[in-house]
């Protein structure tokens, strides 16, 4: 299912490259990127819901570039806590704190200051307070072992250098019978040896 | 691979043509490239 790392491939700049052009999609959602953003693109190719989109404050749509849509896979409980990873501006993050309600919370990692910023800010606009965002890294989450009730990720976990380590951090930051709704890209046919050496193509 | 982590109840529920209209559309294709929605319980 996901792809291995090449043992050759420059992490450290793979790292940097994400935060860079993530930080971009912050500052410039309408710029020019590879990849689709904003609530239309949600809504048409990954089908949300309109409506409730349109309840979120735009600073946290218009930056949008998730790849799936983890709120289709299973509903998340009210009262649960629900961890976002890679939450970016904060669409999925806010969507899952308002499913998990007034008794449930919300945590956001983002690993770009100026994404969680933006998460941060669009939490306040839209008056929910059971919202929190933390700097961090899927590879190594800032929470407790055994803590969530569900994790959901969208369109982040294919950017890690070592997938079995971010989804072993998955595995130990939910409870016994958490669920993971998990939103990414798969690669069905096998990629060369230049494709995968490639950082350009794996911030795509 | 989520299996072997530890995962049970592994299942791809949806899948997306997430890059139809980008620039990696022609990439993406030739790699069969989608988004996808996978469901999975810790055990």
């Amino acid at each position: 299912m996901a792809v291995a790392c090449p043992i050759d491939l420059d992490t450290r700049k793979l790292r940097d490259e994400i935060r860079s052009i993530y930080a971009r999609v912050a500052s410039d959602p309408a710029g020019e990127f590879h990849f689709h953003r904003g609530p239309d693109y949600a809504a048409e190719f990954l089908r949300y819901d309109r409506a409730a989109l349109a309840q979120l404050p735009a600073e946290s749509t218009a930056s949008f570039a998730g790849v799936a849509n983890p709120h289709r896979i299973a509903r998340i409980e009210e009262g649960a806590l629900v961890v976002d990873i890679g939450c970016g501006a904060g669409m999925d993050l806010l969507l899952a704190a308002k499913s998990a309600g007034p008794r449930g919370r919300a945590i956001g990692i983002d690993m770009t200051e100026s994404m969680a910023e933006k998460a941060r800010a669009s939490a306040r606009a839209a008056g929910l307070d059971n919202v929190e965002v933390r700097l961090g890294d899927a590879m190594s989450l800032p929470l407790e072992d055994s803590s969530a009730d569900v994790v959901i990720s969208n369109g982040v976990l294919n950017l890690t250098s070592d997938k079995s380590v971010a989804f072993g951090e998955v595995f130990r930051v939910l409870k016994p019978g958490g669920r993971f709704l998990y939103a990414d890209i798969v690669v069905a046919n096998e990629l060369s040896e230049s494709i995968r050496k490639d950082v350009d193509l794996w911030t795509g | 691979m989520l299996a072997q982590v530890g995962f049970r109840d592994v299942e791809v529920r949806e899948k997306f043509d997430t890059f139809r209209g980008t620039s990696k559309e022609r990439i993406a294709r030739k790699y069969a490239v989608t988004g996808i929605n996978i469901f999975a319980r810790k055990s």
